[in-house]
């Protein structure tokens, strides 16, 4: 017959005491530990922001002489250039366009690469390469592949359509607004496809067997689970696609050097020519205090919409 | 409803065989539970019964027709999953009439028995309210709500009640049992639980590694278990085993413990047993007793325990003591016993033992 014998564990005790300094150091520590960050972030990012919204109400332009007061006269210029409103006009067309594109292929891609098949792992690898490179990189490569005479794109075209294709398209509108979302839609497209494909795996696979088992057909089951449940990741992923997709800068900067003239100047792409080429700087950050306020108001109502989506 | 006659049934995950021949036989307005420990293949079976697991081997008749290539929208059968599967975005009214709306029922009709199988379940009030606003209880009806309402030809329950809490377990278990009495349909329910097997079924089907271990009705298993596994898997607090050599001399039986001689039952079958075979003796808890009287009653062994571990219900009292070296559980009245160390005669019901052998685990 086997036997345990336990003993009682000898008791491990109060915490030993502090004294009064010890007390007030371990109450206090935590502020020394926070400083560095407070620190980093109020010369870097607080200072800079006050520092232009002075800017933006005086002379601060490279080619003026002095600092004087201006008043409001920064944003009456920008407001009154009609290369501005363009801009901005721009901007909010190619973001919406691009971002739907995105969005509609994203989810189709997603449809598809949810259910598990031979290979999938490989083509998703392949799939969300794009979002590995610079948008620079990117640029490049559309502009070598629709370049003309030397790009290889009207080259197909013509073998394709059995007569001559001969489109500028970085230099003849509209093609040029195509080139500009044809790169923008390779590149982010997998973004989409990424973060919707993780909305559609987290919907349990339950609900669609009980759907199978009710007779509910592919078509009513997407609109009766699928979307429902999606809903908050669309919000999420259309949310962030366009708040980085108003902001668009590089692949026009590689593509089109904002040309023809001005025709794709977005809003960034004007903010930078009017305040690092052109050196009127006052008005670039007036400029921009627009913008911010534009963008705050998107943003406002997106993110609104996105936490109102209720969860399940 | 529907009989469901399964043969030769197996199912591999590559290389993984999750259920290894099944033959089963399920009478039309049976009620079967399927049970045994997590990992035995008995939701698989469910769910190849459905339709949602396609067969490896083997064929599924439901109604006399083999349904094997069927998609499990037309095998007419409805599922209860344990978390529900409710649709959350609609309210509980359009949950329960959806799949009645997909096979494009009239409005009115819909209404009709969406209503009529919230009165059975009691959940009129909360016609008008998304799942998400329902406690977990009132869900499960919901989900119940959504399969009667089809009036399927079978009903499988995956582990309905796992998810809640005891109270209520206990609450939708006798709902369960009564809405089978009323309407009478062929169930087939998964469940873990040995309570809700013996409480629920008309005929429990015990599985274990991907067969069928032992099948019959609840008292079946429970009183003649075919193996120690069947034996230790229902009653609770579970049966003892104690080790001991099979002693036969002429028509008289007796195990022998290290230091005990317990003499079986007379009349007890044991064709092809040997004298000195290992066996196990299977003793339930409920089967031994505080003794009373001067002679134990016909069948009974009389010993005196010394009571190690006391662990009182209210209504009983488990008792642990020490039976030729092995620990042993006995379940005494809430009385017998006052505190540990006590010592008291006990009566072992030696005609309710179970034998097994000791290689094979099955019963002798």
């Amino acid at each position: 017959m086997q036997t345990t014998t336990i003993t009682r564990m000898t008791a491990a005790g109060a915490p030993p005491k502090l004294s009064r300094f010890a007390r007030w150091a371990d109450r206090n520590f935590k502020w020394l530990l926070v400083a560095p960050a407070v620190l980093l972030i109020l010369a870097l990012s607080i200072y800079p922001l006050l520092f232009s919204l002075v800017v933006s109400f005086i002379n601060y332009d490279f080619q003026v002489p002095g600092h004087a007061f201006v008043g409001l006269k920064n944003f009456s210029r920008v407001i009154f250039d009609p290369v501005a409103r363009w801009s901005l006009f721009l901007t909010a067309w190619l973001s919406a366009v691009s971002v739907a594109i995105e969005f509609v292929l994203g989810l189709l891609v997603a449809l598809t690469m949810v259910r598990s098949f031979p290979g999938r792992g490989v083509i998703m690898s392949i799939l969300i390469v794009p979002l590995f490179i610079s948008p620079v990189i990117v640029g490049q490569a559309w502009t070598l592949l629709l370049q003309r005479p030397f790009g290889p794109t009207n080259y197909i075209l013509t073998q394709l359509l059995g007569q001559e294709v001969t489109i500028g398209w970085m230099t003849e509108s509209p093609w040029l607004y195509f080139s500009l979302i044809i790169a923008d839609v390779w590149q982010w497209t997998p973004f989409m496809f990424v973060i919707l494909l993780a909305g559609l795996t987290a919907i349990p696979p339950n609900l669609y067997e009980a759907a199978e088992l009710d007779g509910v057909s592919a078509w009513q089951a997407f609109w009766a689970i699928t979307v429902p449940h999606l809903g908050p990741m669309i919000m999420l992923a259309l949310t962030f696609r366009l708040l980085d997709a108003i902001r668009m800068f590089d692949t026009i900067f590689i593509m089109t050097g904002g040309g023809p003239g001005t025709q794709t100047y977005t809003a960034s792409y004007y903010l930078y020519t009017v305040g690092f080429t052109q050196f009127h700087l006052s008005q670039a950050t007036a400029g921009s205090w627009l913008f911010l306020i534009f963008t705050a108001f998107v943003v406002t109502l997106l993110v609104r919409r996105l936490l109102k989506t209720e969860p399940v | 409803m529907a009989e469901v006659k399964i043969t030769g049934l197996h199912k591999r995950y590559g290389t993984f065989h999750a259920v290894r021949g099944i033959d089963l036989d399920i009478r039309d307005g049976e009620f079967t539970v399927l049970v045994g420990p997590s990992g035995c293949g008995k939701s698989t079976l469910l769910r190849t019964i459905a339709g949602l697991e396609e067969i490896s081997e083997g064929t599924i008749e439901i109604g006399g027709e083999v349904v094997n290539d069927f998609r499990p929208r037309d095998r007419d059968v409805a599922m209860v999953f344990q978390d529900y599967a409710l649709y959350p975005h609609m309210t509980v009214a359009k949950n329960i009439g959806f799949g009645l709306k997909a096979r494009k029922m009239p409005k009115a009709e819909v209404e009709t028995r969406v209503g009529e199988a919230a009165r059975m379940l009691g959940i009129t009030p909360l016609l008008g309210r998304f799942p998400r606003q329902l406690s977990g209880g009132q869900r499960q009806r919901v989900a119940i709500g959504r399969a009667i309402v089809r009036n399927p030809r079978i009903f499988l329950f995956d582990e309905p009640l796992s998810n809640l809490d005891a109270q209520l377990r206990d609450e939708m278990r006798g709902e369960i049992k009564r809405l089978h009495q009323d309407i009478a349909t062929t169930m087939i329910y998964v469940t873990h639980d040995q309570i809700e097997a013996m409480t629920l079924a008309d005929r429990i089907v015990l599985m274990r590694d991907g067969v069928i271990e032992q099948q019959g009705t609840p008292l079946d298993l429970f009183e003649r278990p075919a193996s120690t596994f069947v034996a230790g898997f229902l009653g609770s607090p579970r049966m003892n085993f104690l080790a001991g050599t099979l002693a036969l001399s002429g028509s008289v039986a007796a195990i022998r413990l290290s230091d005990l001689l317990l003499p079986v039952a007379p009349g007890r079958n044991l064709d092809g047993a040997t004298d000195g075979q290992a066996v196990l003796l299977g003793l339930r808890p409920e089967h031994m007793t505080r003794a009373r009287g001067e002679k134990p009653a016909e069948g009974m062994f009389r010993q005196e325990a010394t009571i190690d571990l006391l662990q009182p219900t209210g209504s009983r009292s488990y008792a642990t003591f020490r039976l030729s070296g092995a620990p042993v559980m006995a379940e005494l009245q809430a009385h017998d016993v006052s505190r540990p160390g006590e010592s008291l005669p006990i009566d072992i019901n030696m005609s309710r033992a179970s034998i097994f052998d000791a290689l094979s685990e099955r019963a002798l």
